[in-house]
């Protein structure tokens, strides 16, 4: 194969090779399914999870690659254009794909020990390759119907996810709290859909960007759609007010499980965000609906709830949910401070949201997976059942402060940078103010940080630890690998942050 | 083949990697850590050797290896670490390495022979100690240099305490830090204002700070200065400010107090702190940044004034002390005061000069201290020795040689080049009045060092021994005579790298072999030569007795027979059997030196008086700053509280809000956008 695709849209084998983190995806998640048909009876846990990372790890490769080699890239050609418009393979799509099989392959590690005594493994892992395939497909999409296919496609699985502990009260609870959530949230992301195609007769993005200058009269039709649709990207990406099932479906849920929705899942949501404001609702600035103002208030309001109901938390994990919130506060502002007209500086803000999220991908994911090894131990849900426990696993812990203070957006970590660029370039795009909320709520958010790693490394142990005798090893390597990156983030950031200025340049460009 | 340039960072690297090594090989390792900080300063030594000779062939150079950040807008500077090596650095890369390594040795004797507990993190301590100054000389860059400057800073507060269980060393490390902090806080301004004025902190080339400052000054370039402030005036502020950091560090008049105190520490980090590393820094900082000095006349006479008032002042208090160590101490800042009255005047070389020689005859000094306090059982009062010349030969004849440097005897090492630091100071002084009275200083505290250092000779080796442990020393073994043998060679000989008044006198040319390395005659670094700096520097030269050659031996002359009275003095008070504490004598003077002209006492009585201030401040502090940050805090954990219960945990709640949301950002923008 060689490193710059070439063909024509129409051949299938084209297609199959432009998308074929997705294809590889899906193919693993059917994989599990034959294994488990095959040996029903089997509980091939290991088999299951080694099949599950091979085909995330292989799609994350053929990720890289493409984004190496240039695919789908101004350098190469520009976007791969497929399926009559209605997917796009360009940067974008790639870079998120990135994030997510990586948080993917980190939450499938993991899961490996955490379900090691679940009756059905195979069920868990399909569902999460399939979660996985659908946000690949949603950071592709280029049309409003894949947009809203691709995104339910990501939801469903989700829900089970979430309900995946069938004996625990919790779990199930909030299952059914996030699927109703997120089916009045479906509804209203239709109805917009529907609004918008009404004001402008079509559903493909570019084309809905040539039609908006000529809209005449139905700018409000469209205004209203466009609101909608603001809202059905913050369902996904559990910003305020759509965020009120994310605290109880991250806490209720399996630990790898809410690592998974709190970094992929919302990730796939900016990834669809992203793209259909930039590509499709640019021009709709000009005439009066100002969705950039729309997102510098959700992102004011988002930030500050999320970091402000996070200070007063005695669970580790909810804290972890609404700091999750917060941060879906943070990447809001690439879409906030985009102007009419402003190529570049719109690229750099967008670019730094979009590295914000790969680099708290991991920070992240990182947190929740060490909450895992926190349940898998048995040890309590509160700060202070979290106290001495860097005595028993100071590897762990000490990933665990790395993940903190990366998160607070404390220097020596990849969290700062990140955080750095993205204010840095609000105010370079003269939204001063958004990134003054950030810093103000970014220095809120270290006091409950570091109120982990007060209890991690300073406190005395109040409980009996000696349950802590075993390390799970793919756990263990999970959180390790993570902490890793999260570090080796602040030295190599400058790849990243290129890479999303790249993507996010070319479409706006 | 590597060339030498592609091996300087590996000279700084090869102590980072015993500290490394110590740190946490802990006490596993073979002589607990000495091995590898011998092996790491020896390559480090053998390392800017082959510096110092690729140097030698035309081969200075100046390189950026790491740029760490890049400004944006407007203001783009770059900040970066790389590597100025030219004939300066070379030098005192050579310099640092060797006493390292000897100290090093040394402390095999000092340290691990007696036992001492916590060994690895001694030599860890040592390791990044040099590995610090080693970097902070090759510095291309103010910043950089900062950095640097401030971790020699910290590993003189951890070696300085390295005894921690006793109660004097953290009280002296603590001093140490804090009064050099004190320096260091103008110093960072200073730099700060460096960034501002010329969007640059580099050391070297067309773009280098010095550069520009002088391109200012010829109205060639325009930067920017405050309030319209004239340049001339900024760049003397400017260089205050830095002269800040290099008064603290190099224990100049009124911040030298931290000094006599650090002698807490254990005596090979002593002889390191004082002829190699964090004293050497102030002075050094200044040599390398000579260019920008050398525009502001007034920031030059200041140097040199605080450098004579220094030298004569520091002197007068070694005079009445007790203690070995504590008369090196006040030597050392006397001897500094010289370096800076050197570089003060215009004396670049002799500065460097008697930067190069004061290494030396210092580390011999203290490691020769250090063989005595080993010998007399960590027993440092002079008036308890005596008679040890013939227990300790190596020791007494090598801290002989040292003494005798030190003093200023022809042919020792120090002779040349405190003689050129009082020939610079003097032929510039004739029209200046100030750096004249810095000369009358500098020239009043030569018999008075002659003084006190043959007081301490006669008092600790001559005569009859005054106590049991003189009668009866602990032997010491090679690994401190080897040090002080090589060092005591290096105090007789190193005066001939600079024979200036042969030269004068006797017109053979070519022996001022330093004067023609800072002079980049092998090469070097354009606008970094001494010549260079003599062209800019604000001063003429004078003669007295009608020319060059009389003014030269002339004031060799009076230098050197001011040195003989001193010792003089000294041999008659001293060199008998049985002497006598003479201090008495000098009536109330004595109690005022003693007590070091009461400084620390008048310091404290500052820190007394301001605290009204001090107060006031804390009561902001206490009251605005923290009542807003508590306040804002309790506010947050308030409304957090509220933010809370917004999650109910019913989800047709939830459904409510989120519609409620909805609608409200509809009718929003629907009425900011006309869209009903």
């Amino acid at each position: 194969m060689s490193l710059v695709l070439q063909g024509t849209t129409t051949d299938w084998v084209f297609s199959v090779r432009a998308l074929l983190p997705v294809v590889l995806l899906a193919l693993t998640g059917l994989a599990v399914f034959g294994i488990n048909s095959l040996r029903p009876d089997g509980r091939d846990n290991k088999l299951l999870a080694l099949t599950s990372i091979a085909g995330t790890l292989s799609a994350l490769a053929v990720t890289v690659w493409y984004l190496f080699a240039g695919t789908g890239q101004p350098t190469h050609g520009g976007a791969i254009s497929l399926f009559s418009g209605a997917i796009v393979v360009d940067g974008l799509g790639l870079f998120f794909t990135a994030i997510f099989t990586s948080v993917a392959t980190l939450v499938i590690a993991a899961s490996y020990d955490y379900f090691e005594t679940d009756a059905n493994p195979a069920s868990f892992y399909s569902l999460l390759l399939l979660s996985t395939t659908a946000m690949g497909l949603m950071a592709v999409s280029n049309s409003l119907v894949t947009v809203f296919v691709s995104l339910e496609m990501t939801s469903l699985p989700s829900y089970a996810l979430v309900a995946y502990l069938k004996d625990n009260r919790g779990s199930v609870e909030a299952g059914l709290k996030y699927f109703l959530i997120g089916a009045v949230s479906s509804a209203v992301l239709a109805f917009g859909i529907s609004l918008v195609y009404a004001a402008t007769g079509s559903l493909l993005l570019p084309d809905i960007a040539a039609q908006i200058g000529s809209i005449g009269d139905l700018n409000g039709v469209l205004g209203i759609g466009i609101v909608m649709i603001a809202g059905g990207v913050a369902f996904k990406t559990a910003s305020v007010p759509f965020h009120f099932w994310a605290p109880e479906a991250y806490e209720g849920a399996p630990a790898p499980v809410s690592a998974f929705l709190s970094s992929a899942s919302k990730a796939a949501g900016f990834a669809v965000g992203f793209r259909v404001f930039a590509t499709a609702f640019q021009p709709a600035i000009d005439i009066g609906i100002d969705w950039g103002l729309l997102f510098g208030i959700l992102a004011v309001v988002t930030m500050v709830l999320g970091n402000f109901a996070a200070a007063t938390q005695t669970e580790v994990k909810r804290m972890l949910a609404y700091s999750s919130i917060g941060h879906a506060g943070y990447a809001l502002i690439g879409l906030a401070a985009v102007t009419a007209g402003a190529s570049a500086t719109n690229a750099t803000v967008m670019g730094a949201a979009m590295a914000h999220l790969f680099v708290y991908g991991f920070m992240n994911t990182g947190a929740f997976l060490f909450i895992a090894m926190v349940e898998r131990w048995g040890v309590g849900r509160t700060f202070e059942d979290y106290a001495g426990l860097a005595e028993r696993a100071p590897m762990a812990s000490l990933a665990m402060a790395v993940f903190m203070f990366s998160l607070a957006g404390l220097p020596l970590f990849g969290g700062f940078f990140s955080k750095y660029f993205l204010f840095l370039g609000a105010i370079n795009a003269g939204f001063w103010w958004l990134a003054a909320v950030g810093a103000v709520t970014s220095t809120l958010s270290l006091f409950y940080y570091s109120r982990v790693v007060k209890a991690l490394w300073l406190e005395e142990a109040t409980t009996d630890l000696d349950a802590i005798g075993d390390a799970p090893t793919g756990l263990y390597a999970a959180v390790i690998v993570a902490g890793v990156v999260t570090v080796l983030l602040l030295p190599g950031f400058g790849p990243v942050i290129e890479t999303a200025e790249a993507a996010a340049a070319a479409l706006f460009a | 083949m590597v060339s030498a340039s592609a091996s300087v960072p590996a000279i700084v690297l090869l102590p980072f990697v015993s500290f490394i090594i110590a740190l946490f090989g802990r006490e596993h390792l073979p002589k607990r850590g000495a091995f590898g900080g011998i092996a790491a300063t020896a390559g480090s030594l053998g390392l800017s050797l082959w510096v110092l000779l690729s140097v030698r062939n035309g081969a200075a150079f100046q390189e950026t290896y790491y740029t760490w950040a890049t400004g944006a807008g407007a203001q783009d500077w770059t900040l970066t670490f790389g590597a100025l090596i030219d004939p300066l650095s070379a030098l005192m890369l050579v310099i640092v390495s060797v006493v390292a390594m000897l100290v090093h040795i040394f402390s095999l004797g000092y340290m691990n022979d007696e036992d001492e507990r916590d060994l690895p993190r001694y030599y860890a301590g040592l390791g990044l100690f040099t590995a610090s100054m080693l970097g902070f000389v090759i510095a291309d860059n103010l910043l950089m240099a900062f950095m640097f400057f401030e971790l020699v800073g910290l590993c003189s507060y951890l070696l300085i305490g390295f005894h921690f269980r006793e109660p004097g060393p953290p009280s002296a490390a603590k001093k140490a830090f804090l009064v050099t902090r004190f320096g260091d806080y103008f110093f960072l301004v200073g730099v700060v204002a460096v960034f501002t004025t010329f969007g640059t902190a580099a050391f070297a080339g067309a773009e280098s700070f010095p550069a520009l400052a002088e391109a200012a000054l010829n109205g060639e370039a325009t930067v920017w200065t405050p309030g319209g402030l004239a340049e001339s005036t900024w760049f003397t502020i400017v260089g205050l400010l830095v002269l800040g950091g290099v008064i603290g560090k190099s224990a100049q008049f009124p911040l030298h107090t931290w000094l006599p105190d650090a002698m807490e520490g254990p005596t090979p980090v002593s002889a390191l702190i004082h002829a190699a590393t964090m004293v050497a820094a102030g002075v050094y900082l200044v040599a390398r940044m000579y260019g920008f000095y050398v525009l502001s006349p007034t920031t030059m006479a200041i140097i040199a004034f605080v450098g004579g008032f220094t030298a004569l002042f520091a002197a007068t208090m070694g005079v009445v002390k007790r203690e070995l160590k504590q008369v090196l101490a006040y030597s050392t800042i006397s001897q500094y005061g010289y370096m800076m009255l050197a570089l003060g005047s215009g004396g670049y070389v002799a500065a460097v000069f008697h930067l190069t020689t004061h290494a030396f005859f210092k580390a011999l000094l203290f490691l020769g201290a250090g063989s005595v306090i080993i010998a007399m059982h960590h027993n440092e009062d002079m008036w308890e020795m005596g008679g040890l010349k013939d227990k300790l030969p190596v020791t007494y004849w090598t801290f002989l040689a040292g003494s005798l440097a030190l003093a200023g005897i022809f042919p020792f090492a120090g002779f040349w080049s405190k003689d050129e630091i009082l020939y610079e100071a003097l032929i510039h002084g004739l029209d200046e009045p100030l750096i004249l009275g810095a000369y009358v200083m500098g020239l009043l505290a030569v018999p008075v060092t002659a003084f006190y250092t043959f007081r301490m000779v006669f008092l600790t080796f001559h005569g009859e021994p005054r106590s049991s442990l003189a009668r009866d020393p602990h032997p010491v073994r090679w690994n401190i005579k080897g040090p002080l043998s090589v060092l005591g060679v290096l105090a007789v000989v190193t005066g001939g790298i600079n024979l200036v008044p042969v030269k004068k006198v006797l017109g053979i040319k070519g022996i001022d072999y330093l004067h023609l390395w800072l002079d980049n005659h092998w090469g070097g670094i354009e606008g970094l030569s001494s010549h260079h700096y003599a062209e800019l520097n604000p001063y003429s030269s004078q003669y007295l007795f009608g020319g060059e050659v009389p003014t030269v031996l002339a004031g060799a002359a009076v230098s050197l027979g001011l040195a003989l009275g001193g010792l003089a003095l000294a041999w008659v008070l001293y060199n008998v059997a049985d002497p006598d504490e003479h201090t008495d004598k000098l009536g109330g003077i004595k109690e005022l030196l003693y007590n070091n002209y009461y400084q620390d006492e008048f310091q404290v009585w500052v820190a007394d008086n301001t605290r009204a201030a001090a107060g006031s401040a804390d009561i902001f502090d206490q009251g605005v700053i923290d009542g807003v940050v508590n306040g804002v805090s309790s506010v947050s954990l308030l409304s957090s509280e509220r933010i809370r219960r917004i999650q109910s945990g019913v989800v047709s709640n939830y459904a409510l809000l989120l519609t409620l949301g909805l609608t409200t950002l509809l009718v929003v923008f629907g009425l900011l956008g006309g869209w009903f």
